[in-house]
């Protein structure tokens, strides 16, 4: 795929007011479904509706699996026709996720990496960040961010679907009626050739913030909608702004309003303009107001090639369950944020991650079909995390006259004086791998770090060379990982050669620079990035899913692992 | 949130609380209330404690006093 020419943006869909060079996307062609002139419907195990990042995905990691799965699209391209792209920005958990489905490699070829942030207000720097310095970002075989088109990413997954053979993608296939039973759903899909019906156990809406699904199916959700709004420039430059995102809470060139200075593959640098609440869209978005603006922020002598522009509005929208009977909704389908922090397009691809394997482990009889509800349980939390976190950040760039403002006032002054305001200065928190504190598939104890995600971090092979936990993930292919830090007395070497035999389980011995190892697979640990990662201490075992997620930790191998095992597999009802 | 007393020297905290204000417009008085505010929640730092003193501002007296 090579996407690297620009053409007449076709002004479809929402987007009625924008202009310049627009992007060129692939096309796929459109094949006839067998099921055209099948005269019973055929019952497929998972039907994937909608091929965004969120569903291509899914679709990408089920055929990783070996899952047959059937993905339809309405459109026969990726992105949005006449649009920009929609996600910039790609979380080192998102590369971890994409490096094991065989796309990092080119995602890290075509996009820009990037770790410092800087935030202006007027003139001055309030604060800056370099998430090479911060925590443990440096650890993981994946940079901290990417950023990168999203349809590149989304191509990408369509070829290395296409690749591994196992799902099929049908392109101008729309989804035009619905219904459910307690066993299967029967989709009625419309294509250029005529409309089929096809039946599946299990549906994945990935439709999208629009999602007819989630309407038909009548699902609650809690909506909250601003008068922000909004206005994106995407630009190539003859002068390159340094390599780092740049944001301003009140930016003297934009009316001392918002500005966000973002960069993307190809050389194209995305630049936001928050707007007037009264602000008319049409106006603020032709090229002429674009191009003067431009030249307020960046001078009157560099010269601009529009490659996009396109005002928007936003609002957050969270479903209250993200099952509904044989339906599964993901990414926008369950929840809609604001652009701020890259939580929307990461958090799909983690609820496309964390449903996958489940699916896999229960369509092989490895796993009770209750964990299918613990998607619910994981997931949601995740969305409402998301959902809150960039409402507040909303707030404090789009603060109510007022109160509101005195103290965002308040805070930016005190941000430029005192260190420990900075805090306070809320222009996106960049998303995270979230946590899930109450899954019925993780077994929580008292410093257990059951519920979080282990970093991709390095460790060395039986002989020497270098490995990382998705290495050890891909061994694993779908079934549990449970990593046994430090020697083992017989007794336990034995109980855990016997749960491998009886469960879907494989385990490593993690040894230290030093130390014998025992009969079983072992890896060495020399710095304790492992170790660090599944946040155990000394003697200690950590049980890693296939989403790299934690299910439990402890200490010695007994009935504990075993009832974890259990857990994480939907085989004990009862949360934890 | 500890609701007895605590101040070393009430009155002397009071006084310089009313001279910050002293010649101010409404104005820069309010912005030096939201400073204050900022400042002193950053001493205190503890999430419960700053949560109970925010609910407890919160009740207002029913009856002006």
């Amino acid at each position: 795929m090579s996407i690297t020419t620009y053409r007449e943006a076709a002004l479809t869909n929402n987007y009625e007011f924008t202009g310049g060079g627009g992007y060129e996307l692939p096309e796929y062609p459109f094949v006839e479904p067998p099921e055209l002139h099948a005269t019973t419907p055929v019952r497929h195990s998972v039907v994937i509706v909608g091929g965004g990042i969120t569903g291509l995905t899914l679709a990408c990691s089920l055929a990783r699996l070996g899952v047959r799965a059937v993905l339809i699209d309405e459109d026969n391209t990726v992105g949005v026709k006449g649009a920009s792209s929609r996600g910039i920005c790609y979380t080192q958990k998102s590369l971890e996720i994409f490096e094991r489905l065989g796309i990092f490699e080119r995602i890290a070829a075509k996009g820009v990496q990037w770790s410092v942030g800087r935030t202006f207000a007027g003139d001055d720097e309030v604060y800056s960040f370099d998430l090479r310095q911060q925590g443990n970002f440096h650890l993981s075989s994946q940079p901290p961010f990417i950023n990168i088109q999203q349809f590149y990413i989304e191509g990408f997954l369509v070829e290395r679907t296409q690749e591994l053979g196992v799902v099929e993608l049908r392109w101008q296939n729309r989804l035009t009626g619905f219904e459910q039973n307690a066993d299967f759903a029967t989709l009625t899909v419309e294509t250029p050739a005529g409309t089929y019906r096809l039946e599946a156990e299990h549906v994945i809406d990935a439709t999208g913030s629009h999602s007819p699904l989630r309407k038909w199916l009548n699902v609650p959700f809690d909506s909250k909608r601003g008068d922000d709004r909004w206005c994106i420039a995407d630009v190539r430059f003859t002068t390159h702004p340094p390599q780092e995102r740049h944001t301003w809470i009140e930016a003297p060139f934009n009316e001392n309003r918002a500005v966000w200075q973002h960069l993307m593959a190809d050389d194209v640098w995305r630049i936001d303009y928050q707007m007037a609440p009264n602000a008319d869209p049409e106006y603020v978005s032709r090229e002429d107001v674009v191009r003067e603006r431009l030249a307020r922020q960046f001078g009157p002598d560099v010269e601009v090639e529009i490659v996009w522009v396109g005002p928007y509005a936003y609002r957050s929208e969270c479903v209250h369950a993200m099952r509904h009977g044989r339906v599964y909704l993901m990414g926008d389908s369950a929840k809609v944020v604001s652009p701020f922090g890259a939580r929307g397009g990461n958090t799909g691809v983690a609820d496309a991650d964390n449903l996958a394997w489940k699916l896999a482990a229960v369509l092989s009889g490895k796993a009770d079909s209750a964990l299918l509800d613990s998607y619910n349980d994981e997931r949601l939390d995740a969305a409402q995390q998301n959902v809150c976190v960039t409402n507040r950040t909303a707030r404090f760039l789009r603060p109510t006259d007022g109160t509101e403002r005195l103290f965002r006032q308040a805070a930016i002054g005190l941000a430029k004086q005192h260190p420990f305001a900075r805090a306070l200065i809320n222009t996106g928190r960049m998303a995270v791998a979230n946590p899930y504190a109450r899954s019925r598939a993780c077994t929580y104890a008292p410093a257990s770090a059951a519920g979080q995600s282990v970093q991709n971090v390095g460790f060395e092979w039986a002989d020497g060379t270098r490995g990382d936990v998705n290495d050890l993930l891909n061994w694993a292919h779908g079934d549990l990982l449970v990593l046994v830090f430090g020697d083992l007395p017989a007794a336990a070497l034995q109980r855990l050669r016997r749960l491998c035999l009886d469960s879907p389980v494989r385990s490593v011995q993690v040894l230290g620079a030093s130390g014998a190892a025992q009969a079983l697979e072992h890896v060495r640990d020399p710095q304790g990035h492992l170790k660090g990662a599944c946040h155990v201490f000394g003697h200690a075992w950590a049980l890693v899913r296939p989403d790299g997620y934690l299910a439990a930790t402890g200490e010695t191998i007994n009935t504990q692992l075993v009832r974890a095992i259990e857990r994480s597999l939907g085989l004990r009802g009862e949360p934890a | 949130m500890n609701t007895n007393p605590h101040l070393q020297d009430a009155d002397a905290f009071y006084e310089q609380l009313l001279d910050a204000h002293a010649d101010l417009s409404r104005d820069e008085s309010e912005l030096l209330n939201a400073r204050l505010i900022l400042l002193l929640a950053n001493q205190i730092g503890d999430s419960a404690v700053l949560q109970a003193c925010v609910a407890a501002a919160r009740e207002l007296p029913t009856t002006p006093v």
